[in-house]
């Protein structure tokens, strides 16, 4: 034992645990049957979900007309869905790429979570652009490929087709991240498995026997995909966010978008992986894994990020007046005081002035109020997107064509049966890999404060906050 | 070997020499050993060879069966039309009438179909100008709706019948007959008026009774007192300098708009704006109407004050002595200024009247003879004869109906039981009558309690001569055969009469008959034409004649009776004003027009009771009652209750509401039917005409709200202005307006955000100067602005080859909906129906925006034809993901609808607002009909029907759902237009190519070409200081120029 003492640095992981307990805590939730609450669970996700897909298949079958959409707003819960999703998936890859280069040590206990849910949010977001076709049956038009046509190549002009290339990049690169994670982990769950589960999870872990060779690759794929992920995770809202800024109408035109998208979308995606984290860690009593010190780390990170999409909002308003131009002060105008004010109201609210909550400690550390602000950023950072996507659309140029816009149940219902697919795969994902990473977890329990004599100190056999 | 001397082997056997193969070399046919006899029988297959074809069998059948091929029948010409070339149009000079309307067209035909209507630019009268009506007209000739044949009322329904039957019925119905009526809306045919005579001359009882669906009867009496001739004057609107109409909406709806339009606007157009000058257009009435918003200055009096303003006038420029009591102040001083304006431009100056009182109709006559307008602006030399209705004729119809004097009643082309005052009474009477036949060409309300129906055919599948001005002929030619077996109605009384003049086996009887009468009279009448077919031929092929001369009857002054119009000292009055589209119903059949936005209200679909609406001078726009638009209100007059939605009217005078003519047809077709309120049995019935209002009037609160609220336009004004109630100070009233909720901090608006947008530049005459030296320097800022870029663009190439552009000129254009509808029958643009629109799914590719400016209680009106700006560095095309929208070489912004996968990004991101969306199946291009829109709850879709469709555009694609369209700039017609010029190699000159919108317009406002074409019509155009680019600070670079509104108000009229 090293002889080094910090009174410091409280450990990463609480509760004395020992290798073993870490595998049997991490590793038995695949391995019980499905308690009454996941089955609950499951069961109205899936019914969810199952709504959705009928709103899905009805808007292809009867056309963009069973949504509410029209000649001045061509866009509006379906984008602002997409940008939502797309948003929240941002949390993931930024815990596992940049604070793994970062080295913060912390980010083991949620970075599988929050990249399982990078995945099913990009999934969902993916669905938006797709299901908003009015032709969706042609949505191949939009890949880059050689054909017999002249050949004739998409617009590489057009920031849609950046989003493409934006999007699917990014799904794959954390894709790849996430699965490599789980290869060391599947086979710690096929060592323990018998029968026809040892052999789907032997599939599933390549064959991983843990030698030094394949720890080794491992640590270097990891870092390898860490770089790769990093300049992902600003340039895929950057690129959501040229959608706008590219464009000519007031309230799009803006060069600040990049930032203030790349800081909303962090801003969401870390509320997001509260919100599921702890109704985790509280379902599959993970607490001493994912710990206090998480929320408050994430908080931190919610309330630096709300506080810089709050500037964000100033700025923008700032510039409108100060642009001097009559169109660019009358989109904010309106945003603030025009028939959508609520929504305007409402992403202030929520994205501003709640997060503000989290410059006291005792509340960063509050897992109720945590939770509670977790759904109001979310409900805030919809608003946003609807704020600059529906409000913005509305009234815009030519007066005579302004219009005002509600959604049809067709297009309620695809948002909440996105919510379903999500919650869908994340329960579905619980059930069969570890939630939290195993073998990065046992990486961290001796070098992250094991030596720690604080308050709550190794004596006492529980951590017992909360 | 001796075929091998160049050494040309084939094969090592060759090489080899060997024998068996040189053996076999020089065989023609193979010895192959097989025994082709016994093949057939021996047929021996595998296994594997059984399964290959079973497999091939089976998938070869299933792809076979489960392709849908549709069956789609193209038939070629076993003899070949001399004058049809597959592809080429073919124009036929033709007119358009209905009742009174009258428009000289060319009617375009491909394959044989009439598919457009085109102005005649020969005509003396409308000179290549349209109205909406007419340029929907082709439409008609394809309703579905349409009566197939003669049919008899059997309780409820209708059966067929052949021609025989029906003619021998009627027949015996004649003879029998002690009294028969023909009842008719203005008939402007010479020769179906002697069709007509011939008939009431073999049947002695038989009167011919002609009405008008809105009525001119007095204005006729009036000039029949006055001049001796029931005629009404030639108006010359391009010689008036001050013009006041009453009521009277001279460029939407009364008498010839389009004529009258056309003169109107040479008075209104600037070319030189140091010299500029305008004729001073005054209007008096209570709503907003057509030509009200046209018009420099509205003086607003309540519609039972109508009588005593013309009074007023009438006292003031005559010195006359009628009582004027119940006029309001304001109006009183008003008119006393409008009389001094008149008497400055006395011979130069027009005074009307859409009244149909006929004393109010002689102190007009009274006010223009003492102005010394007759024989200047006001001719009676050539008088038109577009309205012909007799009030007093169609009163004692009435009463003759219900006195049981009238046995056989004959409507002809009329609806008197809709259209008319009477429409209940006649109701009521027309049971007791015993024989009712109606001509109609598809069933209506009057038609549907007839017996017998004869229908007649189509003014396209018709021969006719039409003098719509005395002199000034037009013909009828058909376009195509008869569609059903319908019958010419001239032929029906001629053969009814068992006239010797027309023979019924001939091939065309009544062209003939039509013939013989135009060499007996037209052709003596002229000295040109030697030969009566030379003359025929140039008649038909100009369809225009004309023939001069004829002196102007002498102005005999009548005694003017006090039965004025009284006013009331009622608190809430309403009046009835005819549409542009709708008529008085006559046009409530067809989508075209349902579907076109009125142009004042930009309602569709309905009619909306109009409501006056002010500025509470805080921060709101209160309607009558607080209501809001698409309120539903209860609406009692007299004793009839209806509730309906309203529509808060900016213009409309305070006290007075307002509805529409022309809608709640009880039977009007899949389209028409049941849409809107039916008034007409609301009018105010005089003792000479009819009172297009109601005093006896009250609305309720609201009662509901409309469930399709179909207006395309909600935000209706561009920065009126109003008085501010706290500091009293005049602030922009519509800003105040636009807020919704002000966190309680008393935002009042955001002074500039409609003011100063670049959308619409206005000025008054007095302040040309000034606002053009602002416009321009708006102008050069954006343009310096526009400079600042790093990306040089592709003007280097636009310079090169053809370059599209567009002129619209705001002085010119009237609003009245013309373009809009020649847009949608050129384009194949689908009609969505009520509830579609209501959720702004209309498809208009070219719309009018009407915006109000000025005073928010009496404001003024400015019309923004917009349509797709082809802008040269356009927003839309750089965003598109597929490429599916582009630019053109010659500058067009076009759309390759094939590609287009419907992401909507382009409509998002075009500044204007132009492109529509296929939300769903409108033309019915899909497999499934579940996404087809209903119009009316009809069991066939519109679009659907192979009869509609034949409307269709052969050169336009039909557009499916999920793809973006927009206009094109008619790129189907400047196609065209280049190879016109390359067959006749030559230089395409801008008139070359007119877009439909172009040709439409009456008011000549829209100018088509080449920026290229420096010698050009469009260039021309360029130059005038008062043209700007909507939105051009935003470097889109538009291809489409608009000029600055100039209006020649006198605000002292306003104090």
């Amino acid at each position: 034992m090293s002889a080094v003492v910090s009174p410091i640095r409280k450990p990463l992981v609480t509760g004395n645990k020992t290798y073993h307990q870490i595998t049997e805590d991490l590793i038995s939730p695949t391995e019980k049957a499905p308690t009454k609450a996941w089955l609950i669970g499951f069961i109205l996700a899936v019914s969810v979900a199952t709504y959705g897909v009928f709103c899905i298949i009805w808007t292809i079958w009867v056309g963009i007309g069973s949504w509410n959409l029209n000649r001045t707003i061509n866009w509006s819960w379906d984008i602002t869905n997409f940008v939502w999703w797309i948003g929240i998936g941002h949390a993931g890859t930024l815990i596992s790429a940049i604070l793994l280069l970062f080295r913060q040590k912390w980010r083991t206990g949620v970075n599988r979570a929050a990249e399982a849910m990078t995945i099913f949010a990009v999934i969902c977001a993916a669905l938006f652009p797709i299901i908003h076709m009015g032709r969706v049956w042609l949505a191949f038009f939009i890949m880059p490929y050689p054909n017999t046509r002249g050949p004739l190549w998409p617009n590489f002009n057009s920031p849609l087709l950046w989003d493409v290339f934006a999007i699917s990049t990014y799904f794959t690169v954390s894709l790849l991240f996430w699965y490599t994670g789980l290869v060391p982990d599947f086979a710690t769950v096929r060592d323990r498995a018998k029968g026809f589960r040892k052999k789907i999870y032997n599939t599933l872990s390549f064959g991983w026997t843990g030698s030094a060779k394949h720890w080794q690759r491992w640590e270097s794929l990891s870092l390898i995909l860490a770089g790769i992920s990093t300049p992902l995770v600003l340039s895929v809202h950057t690129i959501v966010s040229f959608d706008f800024a590219t464009s000519v109408i007031p309230g799009w035109h803006t060069t600040i978008f990049p930032p203030y998208f790349v800081a909303g979308a962090i801003f969401s995606g870390f509320a997001m992986v509260l919100t599921l984290m702890i109704i985790t860690r509280k379902l599959l009593k993970l607490e001493d894994y994912i710990t206090i010190e998480h929320i408050e780390s994430m908080n931190k990170v919610i309330l630096l990020t709300g506080t810089i999409v709050g500037v964000a909002y100033l700025t923008e308003l700032f510039i409108s007046w100060y642009s001097g131009y009559v169109y660019e002060q009358f989109a904010f105008f309106n945003r603030a005081l025009g028939p959508y004010w609520w929504s305007y109201f409402g992403m202030m609210f929520c994205n501003v002035i709640a997060p503000q909550f989290f410059w006291k400690k005792s509340w960063r550390r509050n897992v109720t109020l945590t939770f509670f602000l977790s759904i109001v950023v979310n409900i805030g950072m919809w608003f946003e997107r609807f704020v600059i996507i529906g409000t913005t659309l509305a009234r815009d140029y030519i007066p005579s064509s302004w219009s005002l816009y509600s959604p049809s149940w067709v297009e309620i219902g695809i948002y909440i049966g996105t919510m379903g697919i999500f919650f869908t795969l994340y329960l579905i994902f619980v059930r069969v890999a570890p939630v939290v990473a195993v073998a990065e977890i046992k990486h961290i329990l001796k070098s992250g404060g094991n030596q720690y004599v604080g308050e709550g100190a190794a004596k006492a056999h529980h951590s017992s906050e909360h | 070997m001796d075929n091998n001397k160049d050494n040309i082997w084939v094969g090592q056997m060759d090489l080899n020499h060997d024998e068996e193969f040189l053996d076999t070399l020089n065989q023609e046919f193979a010895d192959d050993d097989i025994d082709y006899a016994a093949l057939a029988v021996n047929l021996s297959g595998n296994r594997r060879d059984f399964l290959k074809l079973l497999g091939f069998g089976l998938g070869a059948a299933t792809v076979a069966a489960g392709c849908d091929i549709p069956v789609k029948k193209a038939i070629p010409y076993v003899v070949k039309p001399e004058e049809i070339v597959p592809g080429v149009a073919n124009y036929y000079a033709s007119t358009f009438v209905n009742g009174g309307d009258y428009c000289s067209v060319l009617v375009k035909t491909r394959e044989g179909r009439p598919i457009k209507i085109e102005g005649n630019d020969l005509s003396s009268i409308t000179k290549g100008g349209t109205s909406a009506r007419a340029q929907a007209s082709v439409l008609s000739l394809y309703d579905t709706n349409r009566f197939t044949g003669p049919k008899l009322k059997d309780g409820a329904s209708w059966i067929d019948t052949s021609w025989e039957d029906v003619d021998k019925k009627i027949k015996s119905a004649l003879i029998s007959a002690s009294g028969i009526r023909v009842v008719t809306n203005t008939i402007m045919s010479p020769t179906t008026k002697k069709a007509l005579s011939e008939f009431t001359d073999r049947f002695s009882s038989a009167k011919v009774v002609t009405y008008d669906p809105v009525s001119s009867s007095a204005l006729l009496d009036a000039n029949e007192r006055n001049f001796g001739i029931r005629a009404i004057p030639n108006y010359r609107f391009d010689q008036a300098e001050v013009i006041v109409s009453f009521n009277a909406d001279f460029l939407g709806t009364w008498i010839s708009p389009v004529e009258y339009t056309k003169g109107y606007v040479k008075g209104r157009k600037i070319d030189d704006i140091t010299k500029a000058s305008m004729s001073r257009h005054i209007q008096v009435e209570n709503h907003m109407s057509l030509t009200g918003s046209n018009a420099d200055n509205r003086i607003l009096v309540r519609p039972s004050e109508q009588g005593v303003a013309i009074a007023h006038l009438y006292n003031e420029i005559t010195g006359g002595g009628m009582s004027t009591a119940g006029l309001n102040d304001r109006a009183k001083a008003s008119l006393k200024k409008a009389a001094s304006e008149l008497k400055n431009a006395a011979g130069k100056s027009i005074v009307i009247s859409a009244s149909d009182n006929v004393n109010e109709q002689l102190m007009i006559n009274a006010i223009n003879q003492a102005l010394g307008n007759y024989g200047n602006t006001l001719d009676m030399s050539t008088p038109s004869y577009q309205r012909q209705g007799n009030h007093s004729d169609l009163k004692s119809l009435v009463d003759d109906i219900k006195g049981g004097a009238v046995n056989c009643v004959i409507f002809f082309g009329a609806n008197p039981v809709y259209d008319s005052p009477y429409g209940a009474a006649l109701k009521e009477g027309l049971a007791k009558v015993k024989n009712k036949i109606s001509l109609a060409i598809s069933n209506d309300d009057t038609t549907d309690l007839c017996n017998i129906v004869a229908p007649m055919t189509h003014y396209l599948e018709s021969w006719g001569d039409v003098e719509a001005k005395k002199g000034q002929l037009t013909l009828i030619q058909p376009t195509i055969a008869p569609l059903f077996d319908n019958r010419q109605a001239e032929l029906s009384f001629l053969l009814w009469a068992g006239s010797d003049n027309v023979n019924e086996n001939s091939e065309q009887p009544y062209y003939d008959y039509l013939k013989e009468n135009w060499k007996n009279t037209n052709f003596k009448a002229q000295s040109e034409y030697g030969s009566f077919q030379g003359f025929w031929d140039n008649a038909v092929h100009d369809g225009v004649f004309s023939i001069s001369g004829g002196s102007a009857p002498s102005f005999n002054s009548a005694d003017i009776g006090s039965d004025i119009t009284k006013p009331s000292s009622s608190e809430l009055e309403i009046s009835f004003y005819e549409t542009v589209h709708m008529g008085n119903g006559q046009y409530a059949g067809n989508p075209w027009l349902m579907e076109m936005a009125d142009p004042i209200t930009r309602t569709v679909w309905g009619n909306y009771l109009a409501v006056p609406v002010n500025f509470d001078g805080v921060r709101t726009m209160v309607g009558f009652k607080n209501l809001k638009d698409g309120d539903i209100v209860e609406l009692t007059i007299g004793d009839k209750k209806v509730s309906l939605p309203v529509i808060q009217q900016f213009g409309q005078m305070p006290g007075t509401v307002s509805l529409a003519l022309g809608y709640g047809r009880q039977i009007a077709g899949n389209t028409g039917s049941n849409v809107g309120i039916d008034v007409n049995d609301s009018l105010t019935v005089g003792n000479t005409g009819v009172g297009y209002y109601n005093t006896n009037v009250s609305v309720s609160e609201k009662v509901g709200k409309e469930k399709d609220f179909s207006c395309v336009q909600y935000h209706h004004t561009i920065g009126v202005r109003g008085i501010d109630k706290e500091t009293n100070t005049e602030v922009n009233a519509d800003e105040s307006a636009l807020v919704t909720f002000d966190y309680f901090t008393g935002v009042k608006g955001f002074q500039g955000a409609l003011t100063d947008r670049s959308v619409i530049y206005t000025s008054n005459v007095s302040e040309l100067k000034e606002n053009v030296e602002h416009l321009q320097e708006r102008r050069k800022e954006a343009q310096h602005l526009n400079e600042q870029q790093i990306y040089k663009g592709f003007d280097h190439l636009y310079s090169l080859g053809h370059h599209w552009g567009m002129h619209v000129d705001l002085n010119a254009c009237i609003g009245c909906g013309a373009c809009t509808v020649a847009c949608m029958a050129e384009n194949n643009v689908p009609v969505v129906g009520k509830h579609e629109v209501s959720i702004h799914h209309e498809m208009t590719w070219l719309r009018i925006d009407r915006y109000y400016y000025g005073d928010v209680e009496n404001p003024s009106t400015i019309y923004q034809p917009m349509m797709c700006q082809h802008c040269d560095n356009a927003p839309c095309e750089n965003v598109c993901p597929v490429n599916a929208t582009n630019h053109s070489a010659e500058g067009l912004n076009q759309m390759a609808y094939n590609r287009c996968i419907g992401t909507r990004y382009c409509a998002n991101n075009c500044p204007f607002k132009v492109r529509r969306f296929n939300w769903l199946d409108y033309t019915k291009a899909d497999l499934w009909p579940i996404n087809q829109p209903r119009l009316q709850e009809e069991s066939t879709p519109f679009m659907a029907d192979n009869l509609t469709r034949m409307v269709l555009n052969p050169d336009v694609t039909v557009r499916s759902r999920g793809v973006i369209e927009k206009c094109s700039f008619c790129v189907q017609r400047i196609q065209e237009g280049k190879l016109t010029a390359k067959t006749e190699g030559r230089t395409l000159k801008d008139r070359d190519v007119r877009p439909a919108c172009q040709t439409a317009c009456p008011a000549d406002a829209i100018t088509f070409g080449d920026l290229n074409n420096m010698d050009g019509d469009l260039n021309a155009k360029l130059g005038s200081p008062l043209n700007y680019i909507a939105l051009e600070e935003i470097n889109v670079r538009p291809s489409v120029t608009y000029t600055m509104k100039v209006n020649n108000r006198d605000k002292s009229f306003d104090a």
